[in-house]
């Protein structure tokens, strides 16, 4: 026997690293996936030549293919065929922002398709112009419908974020892993693990719904 | 040519273990979901609260770190079965979470005037659930259990992190014999696609069926 294989102090500051990962992931794959996948969304509404079909196609990759895959792909791939290294978070950066922003591009067209067609051709024959309809027609109701969807996703998101650790980002999940294989505790450090994720999509779904509520049509 | 084949027959092997491990926790969630669901919306008491925190507990933490904690878990409690099992119990209990909401709204959805012309006709609870609620409530959640299997396959990806030698970890071991990442990932993107796609084509025919008197 070598080495401490009990609890430490320590192991509370390995505890907020992994925290700090998993919350900078969530946050910047969260915010990179809307703006992205906004933008992406608006390129498929508007039926934009040749960048439609392509934005559509590389949805439905990332879509139909597990997010590990897309990890690997990336975090081992591009580094052979371009003069890049990655290191894991920018990998895994990439990755899930690409991802998020495949959800959230099928969220954005939905929405805004289920603004009324007529609405639109009336807006027209005002003559207002294409990017006043979108910014005081479209997307005041398209907002709507999207919310509730969007929050579903970054609830989602938080777990997502676990995959991360396979590649080697030193989340909540690989400190875990790593408690784990130090001490042989798996009851008490997964659950409390578990418990700080849960506590995070729990506050994240608590804050969305919030948001979401401003954004409901009174009755 | 014979390069190529020893690597084919890897990812076959992967194939066939992706395949059986998914059809068994489609199985084994959608046993647990309905049991849940059932529960759920019929139960009182302790039994209704302990369905909920089931729902919420598995449907918020990552499936990830359950899969750790049943891998490691397990053993420490004297129960030893191999990864395979342990995937398929992890994967049936987390997606069961999702199983159990889906088929629950699905539940909700039966109108009342049914339930209660069920109750008139004087069949037992179980008779009513068994021929009268939940295959109305399975025509309603079909679609939304379709969308959760799909993501049940692509989700047993992550068993590769727990030895099974499924599709991904066959065709990681083969990228890091060949070093040729992108084309090993390329087919791999293309198998989960037929999976996926299978699924979401018997889903629908399925769909079909229970539909066409509608």
């Amino acid at each position: 026997m070598y080495g401490e294989n009990t609890f430490s102090h320590y192991d509370v500051l390995l505890w907020l690293t992994g925290l700090k990962a998993t919350l900078s992931m969530f946050f910047l794959s969260s915010i990179l996936g809307c703006l992205l996948g906004t933008v992406f969304g608006l390129i498929r509404y508007y039926r934009i030549a040749v960048l439609a079909p392509i934005v559509f196609s590389l949805g439905e990759v990332l879509k139909n293919s597990p997010v590990i895959v897309q990890l690997f792909l990336i975090y081992f791939g591009v580094p052979m065929y371009f003069d890049v290294i990655l290191t894991p978070f920018e990998a895994a950066a990439i990755v899930l922002s690409a991802n998020t922003t495949a959800f959230i591009a099928v969220i954005c067209v939905a929405s805004l398709e289920s603004v009324d067609k007529g609405q639109v051709a009336t807006a027209r024959s005002f003559a207002m112009k294409e990017t006043d309809i979108l910014v005081h027609v479209l997307f005041p109701q398209a907002l709507v419908v999207a919310a509730p969807l969007v929050v579903g996703i970054l609830v989602n998101q938080i777990q997502v974020t676990s995959l991360i650790s396979i590649i080697g980002v030193i989340d909540l999940t690989q400190v875990g892993h790593i408690l784990n294989q130090r001490t042989f505790e798996p009851f008490i450090v997964w659950p409390v693990i578990g418990i700080t994720y849960f506590v995070l999509s729990g506050t994240i779904s608590y804050m969305g719904t919030r948001v979401e509520k401003k954004f409901r049509i009174p009755e | 040519m014979s390069d190529f084949l020893p690597y084919a027959l890897a990812l076959w092997n992967g194939f066939t273990v992706t395949f059986l491990v998914s059809a068994s926790a489609i199985l084994g969630s959608l046993a647990v979901g309905t049991f849940v669901a059932v529960v759920v919306t019929s139960g009182t008491g302790l039994p209704k609260i302990l369905g909920r925190a089931y729902i919420e507990l598995f449907r918020n933490i990552p499936f990830l770190v359950l899969i750790f904690f049943f891998f490691f878990g397990l053993p420490e409690l004297g129960i030893f079965i191999n990864a395979f099992w342990t995937g398929a119990l992890a994967l049936s209990l987390a997606v069961g979470a999702y199983v159990a909401d889906a088929v629950r709204s699905g539940i909700s959805s039966v109108d009342r005037g049914v339930y209660a012309a069920s109750i008139t006709y004087g069949l037992s609870h179980a008779q009513r659930l068994r021929y009268v609620i939940l295959p109305l409530a399975f025509r309603v959640s079909l679609r939304p259990l379709g969308s959760i299997f799909i993501n049940l396959i692509l989700t047993t990806s992550l068993l590769s992190t727990i030895t099974l030698n499924e599709l991904t970890n066959s065709a990681k071991i083969i990228a890091s014999t060949t070093f040729k990442p992108f084309e090993v990932y390329f087919v791999l993107l293309v198998l989960y696609s037929v999976l996926t796609y299978t699924c979401s084509l018997i889903v629908q025919t399925y769909h079909h069926r229970l539909t066409r008197h509608l």
